[in-house]
C-alpha cells in the first residue's frame, strides 16, 4: 500500500519518502539502501532537509552581456560593437533582457523560479582569476583561509560529519569545499572514480580495507577515507549506471545530471559543488558567438536540471546558486571582447525561489577604477542568504567573516 | 622456522622496525630521549620527518650514531656534502627590455601606444596590427616564465631526492608553504628562484633575519603589491599579511597597528630583481605600533613584532605542526615559543630540541603524519634508491594532481596540510601515482613541449594551413559542436593587435627557448633488491618490502593478501625459483603496497 502511495505521488517530499522507506524497512527485509537512507535522514536533519547546489562559471562571465540592460543607452555607448541590440534579446522587462542564447533562463525567470542578484562583488577587487576565485572560494576577499566556505559550512551545519555529505564533481578538489571535518567526495567521471589497476591487481586493490582498531588516529582516518573511496565510488558508479533521464540538458550538462543521479539514489549529500570548467568564460576576443554558446549550454543545463528535479520529485528541496569570480569591464576591448572586470550578477534558481531582481545594477556611467562596475552587493550577502535563508543555518557571521544581511529569496 | 631465522638475521635491523619501544617516550616532554632508546625505528622516524625518509642503509647509518649526533648531522648540516648538486641551469629567456614587466596585457598595449615601445619592442610604424609584436612579447614572457618555473620546481625536486642535507630542503618546503607565493601573480621565475635560494640559505637560521629578508624580497614585494604602498596612500595588504600570516596570527594586533605598520613599509619596492627603498615615497612620520611610538621603518616594525611572545609561539607552533604532529596544547606552544625567543629566534635550536625530545618519539607523534604530495613523491623516490626525480611521470603534474604544486600554493595562506591532503579521490590518485612510477606510461606526452590547450593547437594548425590571423583565431567550436558565424570568417580584420594570436606566438617562442625537462624513467630493480637480502619466500619478500617502504604496518589481512597475490602471480612461493622473471610481479605487489592507506603515513 505504501509502495503504491509513494509511486503515485512524484512530488512527495524527501522526508515523507524517508518515512515511507523506514516503514518498508521495518515490515520487510532491510534493503541495502536502508543504511544510506538513515544516513540521509541524519544529514538532512542537520541542514533543514534542504540541498544546496553551487555552480561556478570559471573564467569571469560577462554579466553585462548575460543580463543585458537594454534600457540604458550607456550600455550601447560602451559597447558599440559587442552590445546586443534589444530586438535580439530575450527581453524580460523594460530594462533587462537575457542574452539571445538563453531560452532556459528566460523560461525559468518568467516562471518565477530565478532570482537575479545584481552588482555582486567586493572591496578592492582582484583582476586575477586565481586570486579572485580564491576570495570567492574562501569568502575572504583580500585575505586567505585554508578552508573553503562550503567546507566550513558543512562543518558548521553537519558537525558530526556524516560520510558523503559534501560532493564536488571535478577533476581536482575545489578550495571551496576544503573542510576540517568532512571528507568531500571528489570525482569527475563516475565511470573512472576508481583505482587505475592492471587486470591482475583488481581484486587485491579493491579489497575493502580492514576496520582499524588502531590507536594511530591518522591511520584510522585514512582507513575511513579508503572505505569512503570504496563506498562512495561504488555508490556513485551505481547511481550513475541507474540514472536514465529523458530530460534534455543540451550539449554540456555541467555535471548537473550527476547531481540528480546522486539525489535520486539517496546519496546523503547536503552540499554539491560543480563548475563550468577550464576558465571557459574568459572571453577576451571575438566574444559574442562564443559567449552566446557558453550561455546557451549553461542555460540549457540549468533548465534541464530543474526539470529533472521535478521528475524525481525533489524540486522543492534543492536550490542552485550560480556565480563567477568576476565580471568583465564595461567598455569592450579592441578585439571585440572584454577584459577582466569586477562586479557581476549572481543567480539563484529553484522551485522555492522567489523570482525577480535583487540588489541594484551599478551605474554604467559612474564607473569604478579601471572602467569597472562598482559593486553594490557584497557577494557574501548572497552566501548568507543561502546559508541562513535556504539551509536554515542560524548564524553564519563567523563562517563568512561578518554580518552582510540576507535577501529574502525563498518562499 | 630455519628459513625465517635466516631472513631475520639477514635483515635484523629491519626487524627491529617492527617492534615498538617508543611507548616509553612521553608525549609533550621536551627532554631529550635516552641513548638507550635510540634504535633503527627512531632513526627511521627522524629521517622521515627531518628529511624525506631513506634506504635501510641510510637509516642504519643514523641508528649507529647517538641521538644527539644523529640530530646534529641533520640540523647542522655541512654544505660541502652537496658538491654533486649543480646550480639551476637557466634557459636564458629573460631580456633587459622586459623590465619593468607591466601588470597586464592592456597595460602593456597602453604603454606601447603612448611611448611607441614596450617590453623592448617598438610599435610598427605602418600597417595592420602595429602592436602585434609587443603583444607577442608579452605572452612570450608569461609562458616562458611558467615553463621555466616548472624547470625550477624540477630542479628543486631533484635536490630533495639527491641532497645529503635533506633537512635543508624540508625546511625550504616549510618556508615555501609559509611565505606562500604564487607564480601566477609574480610571473617571474627568477624572483621565485631567488626566494627559494633564500630559504635554502637562511631556512634554519634566525627567523627574524629571514622575515626581514623575505619582506625585502622582490618576489614577496611583487606578490603583496608593495609597489602601490606609498606615502599618503598606504596599502595595507603587505602589513596585514606580515602580521596575520607570517608572524603573530589573527587577533593579536589592531586595525590601527596594521595601518601604522603599512605607513612604515611605504616606499619599499623593487627594481627588476633588486630591493629598493624609494625615500620620496616613504612616510617617516611618527607611528604608534603595538603600544610603541617612533618614526619606525619596516625593519623596526619587524623587530617590534619579534618582541611579542605570541610571535615566537605562533611560528614555533607552526614548525611543530609541520615536523611533529597536527595537534599541540597551548602550554606546549608557549614552551616552544620560549625556547625560540631565548635562542634569539634561531630555528636550528628549536629543531634540535624538537628532534631530540621524548615528545617527538612518543606514540602520538610516530607514524601519524599524512605525507604531503611532494613528500610522498620524494620519499617514494628516496626509498627506491633513485638519484633524481624521474621525468616520467612529470613531477609537477603528479604532485599537482594530488593537490600540491610547487610555486603554486592555493592561496596566500599556503597549503592547509594534515588531513586536508586527503580525499577519497586523492587516495585513489596516490595509488595511481605509484603505478605511474613503477610502470611508466609508454604514451607519456611531455607537457613542457606539447601545448595542452586545444584552442592554442587549433590556432597553430590554422596558421600553418595559411589562414589569415582573423580566421585562424576565431574561437573554435572544438568539442562543442557549435556553429560559427560565417560572415566573420571572410576577411582579415583591421585591428591594432590580436590577443589570441599573441597567446599562440607566446607559447611557440617560449617552447622554443625554454630548455626541455629530461624525460628518463625511474631505473628500478626490485629483483636485485630482494635477492641481495637472501630472501627465499614470497612471505619474506613481502615482509621486506613492507618494512622498507612503510613506517606504519598494515593489518594481517592485508599482509596475507599481498603474500597470496605475489605467490599467485609468480606461480610459486619460492623466490629463488622465480628470480629470473619476478620483476613485474614485485612491482605489482609494490604498487599494491603503495596504494594502501598506511603508505600515506610518515
Amino acid at each position: 500500500m505504501k509502495k503504491n502511495k509513494f509511486r503515485s505521488n512524484k512530488a512527495l517530499s524527501r522526508r515523507e519518502m524517508l518515512t515511507g522507506m523506514a516503514g518498508l524497512g521495518a515490515l520487510s527485509m532491510v534493503p541495502p539502501a536502508f543504511a544510506q537512507a538513515a544516513q540521509a535522514a541524519a544529514a538532512q536533519a542537520a541542514a533543514n532537509g534542504k540541498v544546496l547546489v553551487i555552480l561556478e562559471l570559471s573564467g569571469g562571465n560577462d554579466g553585462l552581456n548575460t543580463v543585458v540592460p537594454h534600457g540604458d543607452d550607456a550600455y550601447y555607448r560602451q559597447r558599440p560593437n559587442i552590445g546586443i541590440p534589444k530586438n535580439e534579446l530575450r527581453v524580460i522587462d523594460d530594462h533587462f533582457g537575457f542574452n539571445p542564447g538563453m531560452a532556459g533562463f528566460e523560461r525559468l525567470y518568467k516562471d518565477g523560479k530565478m532570482a537575479i542578484v545584481h552588482g555582486c562583488g567586493y572591496e578592492n577587487p582582484s583582476y586575477s582569476h586565481f586570486t579572485s576565485m580564491a576570495y570567492w572560494h574562501t569568502a575572504a576577499p583580500n585575505s586567505g583561509n585554508e578552508y573553503g566556505w562550503v567546507g566550513k559550512l558543512a562543518d558548521e551545519i553537519a558537525p558530526s560529519a556524516p560520510p558523503n555529505y559534501l560532493v564536488n564533481i571535478a577533476a581536482r578538489q575545489s578550495l571551496a569545499v576544503r573542510s576540517a571535518k568532512h571528507v568531500p567526495v571528489v570525482f569527475d567521471d563516475p565511470n573512472r572514480f576508481m583505482r587505475e589497476a592492471f587486470a591482475a591487481e583488481k581484486d587485491a586493490l579493491n579489497a575493502v580495507p580492514e576496520i582499524g582498531e588502531s590507536e594511530n588516529s591518522s591511520r584510522s582516518f585514512l582507513l575511513d577515507i579508503a572505505r569512503s573511496a570504496n563506498d562512495a565510488s561504488a555508490l556513485v558508479r551505481d547511481a550513475w549506471t541507474k540514472y536514465d533521464s529523458p530530460i534534455d540538458y543540451g550539449v554540456n550538462d555541467l555535471d548537473l545530471q550527476k547531481v540528480v543521479a546522486l539525489l535520486d539514489a539517496g546519496m546523503p549529500t547536503g552540499l554539491y559543488y560543480v563548475a563550468y570548467r577550464n576558465n571557459a568564460f574568459d572571453t577576451h576576443v571575438f566574444q559574442n558567438n562564443l559567449h552566446r554558446r557558453l550561455l546557451t549550454y549553461t542555460s540549457d543545463a540549468v533548465a534541464g536540471f530543474i526539470q529533472d528535479l521535478e521528475r524525481i520529485g525533489r524540486a522543492d528541496d534543492v536550490a542552485l546558486m550560480i556565480f563567477s569570480e568576476f565580471g568583465r569591464r564595461v567598455p569592450e576591448n579592441v578585439s571585440l571582447g572584454t577584459d577582466h572586470g569586477a562586479a557581476n550578477a549572481m543567480f539563484v534558481v529553484g522551485n522555492q525561489v522567489k523570482g525577480g531582481h535583487y540588489g541594484e545594477l551599478p551605474s554604467l556611467t559612474e564607473l569604478a577604477e579601471g572602467d569597472n562596475l562598482a559593486y553594490t552587493t557584497d557577494f557574501r550577502k548572497v552566501y548568507q542568504s543561502m546559508t541562513q535563508g535556504w539551509l536554515g543555518h542560524s548564524d553564519s557571521n563567523k563562517l563568512l567573516g561578518g554580518n552582510f544581511g540576507t535577501f529574502d529569496l525563498f518562499s | 622456522m630455519l628459513r625465517a631465522l635466516k631472513f631475520m638475521a639477514a635483515a635484523s635491523a629491519l626487524a627491529v622496525a617492527l617492534t615498538s619501544p617508543s611507548v616509553l617516550a612521553q608525549q609533550d616532554d621536551l627532554a631529550p630521549i635516552a641513548n638507550g632508546d635510540w634504535n633503527y625505528e627512531t632513526a627511521a622516524h627522524l629521517l622521515e620527518r627531518a628529511g624525506f625518509g631513506g634506504t635501510p642503509a641510510q637509516i642504519e647509518a643514523l641508528a649507529a650514531l647517538s641521538p644527539r649526533e644523529a640530530v646534529t648531522s641533520l640540523v647542522h648540516y655541512d654544505s660541502s656534502n652537496n658538491a654533486h648538486l649543480l646550480p639551476f641551469e637557466h634557459s636564458g629567456i629573460h631580456e633587459p627590455g622586459l623590465e619593468p614587466f607591466p601588470p597586464s596585457r592592456p597595460a602593456t598595449t597602453e604603454l606601447a601606444k603612448q611611448t611607441g615601445e614596450a617590453l623592448g619592442v617598438r610599435v610598427k610604424p605602418e600597417g595592420n596590427r602595429r602592436l602585434q609584436p609587443v603583444v607577442n612579447k608579452f605572452f612570450y614572457w608569461l609562458r616562458a616564465s611558467v615553463l621555466e618555473t616548472n624547470r625550477v620546481a624540477y630542479w628543486w625536486a631533484d635536490r630533495m631526492v639527491a641532497s645529503n642535507n635533506p633537512l635543508q630542503e624540508k625546511m625550504a618546503l616549510f618556508w615555501h608553504g609559509h611565505y606562500a607565493i604564487n607564480e601566477s601573480k609574480v610571473r617571474d621565475y627568477r624572483k621565485l628562484l631567488n626566494e627559494l635560494e633564500l630559504f635554502h640559505e637562511m631556512g634554519t637560521g634566525s627567523f627574524r633575519d629571514l622575515m626581514v629578508a623575505v619582506a625585502q624580497d622582490p618576489a614577496m614585494l611583487s606578490f603583496l603589491d608593495a609597489g602601490v604602498n606609498v606615502k599618503g596612500a598606504p596599502n595595507e595588504n603587505f602589513a596585514r599579511e606580515i602580521m596575520e600570516l607570517f608572524t603573530m596570527g589573527v587577533g593579536n594586533y589592531s586595525e590601527t597597528d596594521i595601518r601604522e605598520a603599512a605607513r612604515a613599509f611605504t616606499g619599499w619596492n623593487y627594481v627588476d630583481t633588486d630591493f629598493v627603498v624609494n625615500e620620496q615615497q616613504h612616510d617617516d612620520g611618527m607611528k604608534t605600533f603595538l603600544g610603541h611610538n617612533g618614526n619606525f621603518d619596516g625593519i623596526e616594525i619587524i623587530d617590534l613584532i619579534m618582541e611579542q611572545p605570541v610571535t615566537a609561539e605562533y611560528i614555533s607552533s607552526k614548525i611543530y605542526r609541520f615536523f611533529v604532529r597536527e595537534e599541540l596544547s597551548p602550554a606546549l606552544g608557549k614552551e616552544l615559543g620560549t625556547i625560540l625567543r631565548d635562542a634569539d629566534y634561531d630555528v636550528a635550536t628549536l629543531l634540535e630540541t624538537l628532534f631530540l625530545s621524548k615528545d617527538f618519539y612518543s606514540t602520538p607523534s610516530m607514524g601519524s603524519q599524512i605525507k604531503s604530495p611532494v613528500q610522498l613523491a620524494v620519499s617514494t623516490y628516496r626509498k627506491l634508491g633513485l638519484k633524481d626525480a624521474p621525468g616520467v611521470p612529470d613531477f609537477n603534474r603528479a604532485t599537482g594532481a594530488l593537490s600540491q604544486s610547487l610555486f603554486r600554493p592555493p592561496t596566500v595562506a599556503g597549503w592547509a596540510g594534515g588531513r586536508s591532503w586527503m580525499t577519497p579521490g586523492l587516495l585513489l590518485e596516490r595509488g595511481n601515482f605509484a603505478r605511474d612510477v613503477l610502470f611508466p606510461d609508454i604514451n607519456f606526452i611531455p607537457p613542457d613541449r606539447i601545448n595542452g590547450s586545444a584552442e592554442i593547437r587549433s590556432v597553430a594548425d590554422r596558421i600553418r594551413q595559411g589562414q589569415d590571423i582573423t580566421s585562424a583565431t576565431q574561437p573554435s567550436s572544438m568539442n562543442e559542436g557549435g556553429i560559427m558565424a560565417e560572415s566573420n570568417m571572410l576577411a582579415d580584420r583591421d585591428e591594432e593587435f590580436n590577443t589570441r594570436y599573441g597567446s599562440f606566438r607566446g607559447w611557440q617562442m617560449a617552447i622554443e627557448r625554454v630548455k626541455p625537462i629530461p624525460r628518463h624513467t625511474a631505473r628500478i630493480n626490485l629483483s636485485e633488491m630482494i635477492l641481495e637480502q637472501n630472501i627465499e619466500t614470497t612471505d619474506e619478500a613481502v615482509s621486506y618490502l613492507l618494512a622498507r617502504f612503510m613506517r606504519v604496518q598494515p593489518g594481517s589481512e592485508t599482509r596475507s593478501m599481498l603474500i597470496d597475490f605475489l605467490s599467485q602471480d609468480l606461480g610459486t612461493s619460492n623466490i629463488v625459483d622465480a628470480q629470473s622473471y619476478m620483476e613485474d610481479s614485485l612491482r605489482l605487489v609494490l604498487h599494491l603496497i603503495m596504494s594502501q592507506p598506511e603508505y600515506q603515513l610518515s
